[in-house]
């Protein structure tokens, strides 16, 4: 190799180049083609213009519904998921006799969480005569159709997400314990409390890592597909029928790749918008080290 | 001498005929004991013919997405088992699947008589071979009947009374039928088919037959069901998240006593009982004044070979094992109901291999009359502009006729998307 050897680093990432070029670059960009195109898969796609965006946004209820079904589950998911891995993190950040157990224990849900036998599991807890159900039961309550009522059925499958808590949880754990100790000492001098000090200290100096973890949790959720299609098949009255389920629908069982392209785009412009949205907000409330702003 | 070997090697391979030992995929859906026989019946015939053939097998869930997509990839099986209305779409034209007629120096197609091999034929091709002929037809738990006191049913009347008994002497959560998602939608449909005389899509001029009332009649039967404790609400059979029949611990345990399927999926649902529970097929259930029983039958399912295989000829040997040779046939045994083949069928009687109820069922839906089925109506969406029409209905989101002008609406365009 030696007189390529400028060339050396090409070599090593080119498998990884490959792979996304051919398994996410030419599906990206053939997407946006096929989304302006009448096409079902087992027939050359025909090109109809605009069309499967004018059915779109002004005559598919079933869109409307799950755009607003989507938006309801990440705009609860995500905060919650927030708000409980940092609760979490925190506790897990004292000097405890067995943490590491407890830190382990708290992130084995995120590492089984993507899996169907958890949905089937989950299924089973919140179902009418599920484990759920007679806790309830036992403790004097009425039994709840966490399935059946649509009030219900997209906070069940919420829940399923929140309780996978664990890779934003060791991510914010990290952060936490990189925290210069001696702030935490001045401020006690000081004679600040546990929640000034977190409030002050804390928050502020983790802020780069909640930002990463709501970009992260974000997109996520926006493409939850398992939960919601095994446990539900995203009913009743499609009230946990989140788009990437009408995408799938769309694709695999209408085999109307064309609108389902369509769809998949609108996803992802309502992703990238509000992920821009996170990224100009992030100017003021994200302090990053070396940060000039007081 | 080299060149001459290489070429007395080309002449023996050339001589050997197409069907060489060859390595062979086939694909279908099922339940556990379809997937225990055909993986049995694939070892015995391939060790016959001396193929060797890998098993590719999966519930009923998402078989169609996974097959479609496989065979627009060209990457699908050499032999497969297809659900009949599937053929309009894999090969409209005929030329989508192999034609079975080029193999019948291999597959005996004499056990199956012309209309049979009309239903597998698109255009004049056979694409598939039928394995069966299914209906749906009622079954109820005879034992949980008896628990009630009730003789079974014949008439809707008599399933309508049988719900407040079931109620007062077994208990709130005993029902003497089950119907929601496909089976409601199917049930509203054969009680409207009953009624009218009509199926619900025209098979003559592809568009939907009945009027707006008629369909109103229909949806609004539901509701009766429901309202005499005949059926669970559809919320409350949702309530046990996204579960079949077949995995419902009520349908195990009798609590649910009835219900309207494929007769083919006898061992799907009698498998899960409880000891001591029988299952017994009726005749469908009558209406007054009705103009059709309103049997809904069909092939139910027909082996097809790949049109893109480069292994027909050893593909077809295989099929021809599956349905009408001795080892085959004794493998699959009724995994797949009784079978189309007159070799098979003949075989398994003559064995004793296909129960009792398996054979009066089928008798049933042979007999039964009803208007001829329109492949479209198990296209997904035509099924889902009747499910989701239905469920809002049922949700009480929308009163009947506004569920009937939604469902006309969306079958419509279901059918002039499908036509186009």
């Amino acid at each position: 190799m030696g007189g390529d050897s400028k060339y050396l680093g090409l070599w090593y990432v080119a498998p990884y180049v490959l792979g996304l070029l051919l398994f996410t670059g030419f599906p990206f960009v053939a997407s946006f083609y096929l989304s302006f195109t009448d096409y079902d898969l087992l027939s050359s796609p025909e090109w109809v213009g605009t069309a499967n965006y004018e059915k779109l946004f002004t005559r598919d209820r079933t869109f409307d519904k799950s755009l607003r079904v989507t938006l309801t589950y990440v705009f609860t998911t995500v905060p919650l998921k927030l708000v409980f891995a940092l609760f979490i993190a925190v506790v897990l950040n004292y000097r405890l006799k067995g943490i590491n157990f407890f830190r382990t224990a708290y992130y084995v849900p995120s590492i089984l969480g993507g899996s169907i036998a958890i949905a089937v599991l989950w299924r089973y807890i919140f179902a009418d005569t599920g484990l759920m159900n007679m806790i309830i039961t036992m403790l004097g309550g009425e039994p709840i159709n966490w399935f059946g009522d649509p009030d219900n059925a997209l906070f069940t499958i919420t829940l399923l997400r929140i309780w996978q808590f664990g890779s934003a949880m060791v991510i914010f754990l990290a952060a936490l314990q990189s925290v210069d100790k001696s702030l935490y000492e001045a401020a006690a001098i000081d004679g600040a409390g546990p929640w000034q000090t977190f409030r002050n200290i804390t928050l502020p100096l983790i802020t780069p890592v909640i930002f990463f973890n709501l970009i992260m949790q974000t997109v996520q959720a926006f493409q939850e597909f398992n939960g919601p299609y095994i446990i539900t098949e995203g009913g009743p009255l499609k009230s946990t029928y989140l788009l990437p389920l009408y995408i799938y629908d769309e694709a695999f069982k209408s085999f109307d790749m064309g609108y389902a392209s369509a769809i998949s785009w609108v996803l992802f412009a309502i992703i990238m918008v509000l992920t821009l949205i996170a990224f100009w907000s992030s100017k003021k409330w994200v302090y990053y080290a070396g940060d000039k702003r007081s | 001498m080299k060149r001459n070997l290489l070429a007395i090697a080309l002449a023996t391979t050339a001589l050997s005929g197409a069907a060489q030992a060859a390595e062979l995929r086939m694909s279908w859906w099922g339940g556990d004991s379809r997937h225990a026989a055909t993986q049995e019946a694939l070892k015995i015939c391939g060790a016959k013919h001396g193929h060797t053939i890998k098993p590719e097998f999966t519930g009923w869930s998402g078989h169609y997405e996974k097959l479609t997509t496989q065979i627009a990839g060209g990457t699908e099986a050499d032999i497969m088992q297809v659900n009949w209305p599937w053929l309009s779409i894999y090969s409209a034209d005929g030329t989508g699947l192999a034609d079975l007629h080029e193999l019948s120096d291999t597959i005996d197609l004499s056990n199956w008589d012309a209309d049979q091999i009309e239903a597998g034929s698109m255009k004049g091709k056979l694409n598939g071979l039928p394995i069966s002929t299914t209906g749906r037809l009622f079954v109820f738990n005879k034992t949980t009947f008896e628990k009630a006191g009730l003789e079974l049913p014949t008439t809707w009347d008599d399933l309508l009374a049988a719900g407040p008994v079931f109620q007062e002497k077994l208990g709130d959560d005993y029902y003497p039928f089950e119907a929601a998602k496909l089976d409601a939608a199917l049930i509203m449909t054969l009680y409207g088919t009953q009624a009218t005389g009509k199926p619900l899509i025209d098979p003559e001029t592809n568009k939907l037959a009945w009027t707006k009332d008629e369909l109103i009649n229909a949806i609004e039967f539901y509701q009766k069901l429901v309202d005499n404790h005949v059926i669970m609400s559809w919320k409350d059979v949702a309530a046990a998240g996204n579960v079949r029949l077949h995995e419902n611990p009520n349908w195990s345990n009798g609590k649910i006593a009835g219900t309207y399927q494929w007769d083919s999926t006898y061992f799907k649902i009698s498998d899960p009982l409880a000891d001591g529970q029988e299952l017994v097929y009726t005749d469908l259930l009558s209406q007054d004044g009705q103009k059709t029983p309103g049997i809904y039958r069909k092939a139910s399912m027909v082996f097809s070979i790949s049109a893109n295989s480069p292994n027909k000829e050893a593909a077809a040997q295989v099929v021809n094992c599956l349905l009408n040779e001795s080892e085959g046939v004794a493998a699959l045994g009724s995994t797949r109901g009784v079978p189309a083949s007159m070799a098979a069928r003949t075989q398994l009687l003559d064995a004793g291999a296909i129960k009792q109820i398996q054979i009066d069922a089928q008798a049933r839906v042979i007999n039964a009359e009803g208007p001829a089925i329109h492949p479209m109506m198990e296209f997904p969406d035509v099924r889902s502009a009747m499910q989701d029409n239905l469920e809002l209905f049922a949700y009480g989101e929308v009163d009947a006729a506004t569920a009937a002008d939604e469902m006309i609406y969306a079958i419509e365009e279901a059918l002039e998307d499908i036509a186009s």
